[in-house]
């Protein structure tokens, strides 16, 4: 515990700098995910051991009649409409690449970004970016992301936000190149879509419901941090 | 006075008897010798105390329609009960001495049964389709869930299943093990996350969230959701539901 306590105090020296934490700005941003819909993709190793291991015990399985076998397959009176034709796993959605509906990679998670003037991004020009606000005077930090993603979708009644704790942190320091306006604290929170199948985004030019592959092509410098951080 | 105090307690034995049949269960033979021994059997009622019952009569006019739907039914009873196993069990006396009767010239019921399914056998592996497991319009192959081509070649013998549970085996323990990492990862991002919060905010970021999950999230299925099918079976419950009832 006390070895984990000093690299954790030296990682964040060698971060921070010196502790002015009072003038860094600290934001909130939200990674609002839809899970999966459907089971993913088997492998076919494991398939195909499934499979074997089927047959092998079918062979000595005794054998009964068939007529008892389908007896299964017999409807009551009022069942004449539980046989119905499974919807297919690759939606329309997924032939047109249509990323802003969610009912895309239906086996995959879906993660939300906007294009618009974000807080941390220089002047005038519209960039991608999660849902953020900067925080003000509110009591804890998750309702600061529960405000940002307000503003983003209207009301909170389908989403759910997982713990109280940020899910990681990233820390930008003003570069020569970019000219950022001051050192920023990002600080992300984690929040799923409930019972819903659409939403209306206002308030910015444009958004996106991404799968983890081609998040990290939008945002291909914070790549390895945002690897770490979202599984699949 | 002995004779009056006798009678007065073969009075209170006789009231405290029931003549209820139990009682007359003869538990042990009588007699001194071993004669007419084998004749009671224990616990049998005396057969004076039986009453004949009228239920009998009742069923009769009752079973002759019944007659054939119980026998159909019997009938597949009988047969799910005497269901052939393929592999039958031979002591090593009775291999013996089926392969005796088979050089003369007698073959067994059972032993003609099985080579039929052998040869049975032959002609489907000759075929070679692969075999479906589970409904056939839901199983895992035709809803898109395993590539059918990239399935590994294999026979149903011992080796290649020992293969495939090796390769099955490796597949598996590569994904925990992945899995694993990766949930450590977001472990040590969160805490320290939460070490760079500043210290007002600190203190909320640690108090664990208790809330319930919400009820209605929604798990991943085999097939996704179809539009309006939900509402379609329970009009269809409701309306048959209601039928029922006005009659």
């Amino acid at each position: 515990m006390q070895r984990s306590a000093t690299t954790l105090s030296r990682s964040l020296m060698a971060t921070r700098g010196f502790c002015t934490s009072n003038s860094d700005k600290i934001v909130a941003s939200v990674l609002f995910e839809r899970l999966p819909v459907v089971i993913p993709k088997i492998d076919p190793v494991v398939y195909a051991f499934q499979e074997f291991s089927f047959r092998w015990g079918q062979q000595y399985r005794r054998q009964y009649p068939d007529d008892f076998l389908k007896k299964s397959d017999a409807r009551g009176k009022g069942d004449y409409q539980i046989d119905y034709v499974p919807a297919p796993r690759v939606t329309e959605a997924d032939k047109n690449n249509d990323r802003r509906s969610l009912q895309r990679a239906l086996d995959r998670r879906l993660y939300l970004l906007l294009y618009s003037n974000a807080f941390g991004a220089p002047d005038g020009k519209p960039v991608w970016h999660f849902p953020e606000k900067v925080y003000e005077s509110e009591e804890t930090l998750r309702k600061c992301a529960e405000c940002a993603l307000q503003s983003v979708i209207g009301d909170l009644s389908h989403t759910y936000f997982v713990g109280n704790a940020p899910m990681g942190h990233m820390v930008m320091q003003p570069t020569e190149k970019v000219q950022d306006l001051q050192p920023l604290k990002r600080f992300f929170f984690k929040s799923q879509v409930i019972a819903t199948n659409k939403f209306n985004i206002e308030k910015c030019d444009d958004f996106v419901w991404v799968t983890k592959d081609e998040l990290l092509e939008y945002f291909p410098e914070q790549a390895d941090f945002l690897n770490k951080m979202i599984i699949s | 006075m002995m004779r009056i105090i006798d009678f007065k307690r073969l009075k209170s034995l006789s009231s405290s008897v029931d003549f209820s049949p139990h009682q007359l269960i003869q538990r042990c033979s009588v007699s001194g010798t071993s004669k007419g021994k084998a004749k009671v059997k224990g616990g049998q009622t005396l057969k004076r105390s039986k009453v004949s019952t009228k239920k009998g009569k009742t069923t009769e006019p009752t079973e002759k329609p019944k007659g054939r739907r119980t026998s159909e039914y019997e009938k597949m009873v009988r047969d799910c009960l005497d269901a052939s196993a393929p592999v039958r069990h031979l002591k090593p006396k009775e291999i013996a001495r089926e392969a005796e009767r088979e050089k003369m010239g007698l073959i067994s019921k059972e032993r003609a049964k099985e080579i039929e399914m052998m040869k049975k056998k032959k002609s489907e592996s000759e075929s070679g389709s692969p075999a479906i497991m589970g409904t056939p319009g839901l199983d895992l192959i035709t809803l898109g869930l395993v590539d059918a081509e990239k399935i590994p070649k294999y026979e149903l013998t011992v080796e290649d299943g020992r293969r495939l549970a090796k390769e099955y085996s490796r597949v598996l323990m590569r994904k925990h093990r992945a899995r694993q990492a990766a949930e450590s990862t977001l472990l040590r991002l969160k805490k320290e996350a939460i070490e760079a919060l500043p210290e007002n905010l600190k203190g909320a970021a640690l108090v664990p969230d208790l809330t319930p999950f919400p009820v209605n999230r929604f798990m991943a299925t085999l097939t996704p959701p179809i539009e309006g099918h939900f509402e379609k079976i329970n009009e269809a419950a409701r309306k048959s539901s209601v039928k029922e009832k006005l009659r």
